[in-house]
């Protein structure tokens, strides 16, 4: 497995993780099963956690694949990578404008429509990942 | 040689040279060219077209 493809399963893993708990955890502020104020420290830690261990990880893997790591992207890469950003776009842009119509239409306020849009961009970012790692096993 | 040693010589990763003997990925002019200047063949020696079963 390249360089790239264990840092796509890195970040898919981990963003399904921590930021699936800290969704989990706005879900229930929401639901108001927690007040925002006691939720911030769980979703500051998760946070946290979340940049820690991608940035250990990653380090990881970079030691054990010193020359892959440094290699810029070769043009496979660079086609995957366009690829799976362009399928990613359209889930942020959709989940960007059904958080707007929620705020102008539902009355949504601006803690859940910020963290709605905060969704869209963590659900992009797990598309982007997962297409990648789909287009390195069964080819682009 | 090595799919390391080709990948080196042409600039790409040795993934992608996997890739593209697997026929998973069809590389572009330029790499095609660089895999047949360093086997000293011409393109249609390395490379040949096939017909996508429909």
């Amino acid at each position: 497995m390249s360089f790239r493809e264990k840092s796509a399963w890195i970040s898919l893993v981990l963003i399904a993780v921590f930021l699936g708990a800290y969704f989990w955890n706005v879900s229930l502020v929401l639901s108001g099963e927690m007040r925002q104020a006691a939720a911030m420290h769980w979703q500051l830690a998760l946070v946290v956690g979340f940049v820690v261990l991608e940035i250990v990880l990653h380090v990881a893997i970079a030691i054990q694949s010193p020359r892959d790591a440094r290699a810029p992207k070769d043009e496979r890469e660079r086609l995957i990578s366009l690829k799976a950003t362009h399928i990613a776009y359209f889930v942020l842009l959709g989940g960007t404008l059904l958080s707007l119509f929620a705020h102008w239409h539902l009355g949504w306020g601006a803690y859940a429509t910020t963290q709605h849009v905060l969704l869209a961009v963590v659900a992009a970012e797990l598309v982007k990942f997962a297409s990648q790692i789909v287009f390195y096993r069964r080819g682009v | 040689m090595t799919q390391q040693d080709l990948a080196d010589r042409i600039g790409v990763t040795r993934q992608t040279v996997n890739a593209i003997e697997l026929g998973k990925y069809s590389p572009s002019l330029e790499v095609a060219f660089r895999i047949a200047a360093v086997f000293g063949v011409g393109l249609d020696q390395v490379f040949q077209y096939e017909k996508p079963a429909r």
